[in-house]
């Protein structure tokens, strides 16, 4: 069971609003995190990610483990939010 | 009109939903054609990961790509076309129906279109691959924001990279372009670039090969290149690489008639030599690789997959 998600974004990406509209179809909230907006923590996607891209979505579950799915990768987002 | 069977049906399944295969199905879904699009990326294809559109007709001060690509999509969607998040591995012609295999299951339609577009190619030099995503990026829109007042190389000379390299201003502190020959950029372009090169803010580098991404602890700290037969070096906190297409055609390469570079031979109906299979757009052999030109081939792949759904052409209306 899925307790949070958090999604870092950038203004630009295209594949940002993809994962948004596809949590927000199987209605699950999520926190947004603007990297354009909060450039101080891009180094914690980074360090999340292994990856200087996003989107990077951080899906804690109810024993608070993490699975970290960089981009829009619907093979690895779908049964982690599951 | 649908077979008894397991297998979903359509009228036609469209291979894509960039802008070429978002277009015809604007087209074949007003004329209640079935039609189904399968997209293993973002729908909008290459033109939502472009920062700006000037050429596309219709928008005098130009457009957002991302915003091009919604509206594209929202079109479709009006009449009626949806779009499955997957990919197609494999194409079986079984006479009157083609059976698509996805990684949602298989599929089968009666006319298939392949508007499948192309990705940004990779140079293929030594640490290209191994900083992928670490200091290698293809997407500017995408990564450039991590790029806040580094130093930055963009590695090409056409549309694509100057465009790009004239978005990630707004983030690097400075860019060495590098390219190859000459710069292939429309005027229009140049003339915008010569601005950053006038403030210093890029450095154009024409005759200069890229030779080898190098990296040190885990992060990109040079691109080594040569220019004028001498070794060059280029101190950098990340590359971003746009020279050229490939056509994403992988998965009928052993089936339908492709070109030298993997591009789909078509005849004057966008048909190829699989009868009911059809292109349009940047797949196809000829294709000018413009955001216009793939959406108006894309409209007439559709009246053309009619004609053939129906059995017979259609006269030319006044």
């Amino acid at each position: 069971m899925v307790k949070n998600i958090t999604i870092f974004t950038t203004t630009t990406c295209a594949y940002c609003p993809m994962v948004k509209k596809y949590l927000g179809a199987k209605g699950l909230a999520y926190e947004e995190v603007n990297l354009d907006e909060n450039p101080q923590r891009q180094q914690e996607a980074l360090a999340l990610s292994g990856a200087l891209t996003v989107p990077v979505t951080v899906v804690t579950k109810q024993d608070d483990t993490r699975e970290v799915v960089v981009g829009f990768n619907l093979a690895k987002l779908a049964p982690a939010v599951a | 009109m649908a077979e008894t069977t397991e297998i979903p049906t359509h009228d036609v399944i469209i291979v894509g939903a960039g802008p070429a295969a978002l277009s015809a199905a604007i087209y074949t879904t007003r004329e209640d054609i079935d039609t189904l699009l399968f997209e293993r990326g973002v729908p909008g294809g290459l033109a939502a990961i472009t920062d700006w559109v000037d050429n596309y007709p219709g928008f005098p001060d130009g457009v957002a790509g991302l915003e091009l690509a919604n509206n594209l999509q929202k079109q479709a969607e009006r009449f009626g076309a949806v779009i499955e998040l997957g990919e197609v591995t494999k194409l079986h012609d079984e006479g009157d129906w083609k059976r698509l295999e996805t990684t949602s299951g298989d599929f089968k339609a009666k006319a298939v279109l392949i508007a499948t577009g192309s990705d940004y190619k990779k140079i293929g030099v030594p640490g290209e691959k191994e900083y992928y995503a670490r200091g290698v990026h293809y997407c500017a829109t995408c990564d450039g924001a991590f790029y806040r007042d580094k130093r930055l190389v963009v590695v090409g000379g056409g549309n694509s990279a100057v465009q790009e390299a004239i978005f990630l201003t707004r983030f690097a502190s400075h860019i060495d372009l590098l390219v190859r020959s000459t710069i292939k950029a429309s005027d229009v372009l140049q003339h915008e670039l010569q601005k950053y090169i006038d403030s210093g803010k890029i450095t154009v580098h024409l005759g200069t090969t890229t030779d080898e991404i190098y990296g040190e602890a885990g992060a990109v700290t040079k691109v080594i290149g040569t220019q004028n037969g001498k070794k060059v070096e280029f101190e950098t906190d990340g590359v971003f690489v746009f020279v050229g297409l490939d056509p994403n055609s992988g998965f009928v390469r052993d089936q339908l008639e492709l070109d030298e570079l993997g591009l789909i031979k078509a005849d004057d109906d966008l048909m190829t030599n699989i009868k009911g299979v059809f292109i349009a757009g940047d797949i196809r052999h000829g294709a000018t690789m413009q955001i216009a030109s793939a959406a108006g081939e894309g409209a007439t792949a559709a009246l053309k997959i009619r004609e053939f759904l129906e059995g017979h052409p259609h006269p030319i209306q006044n």
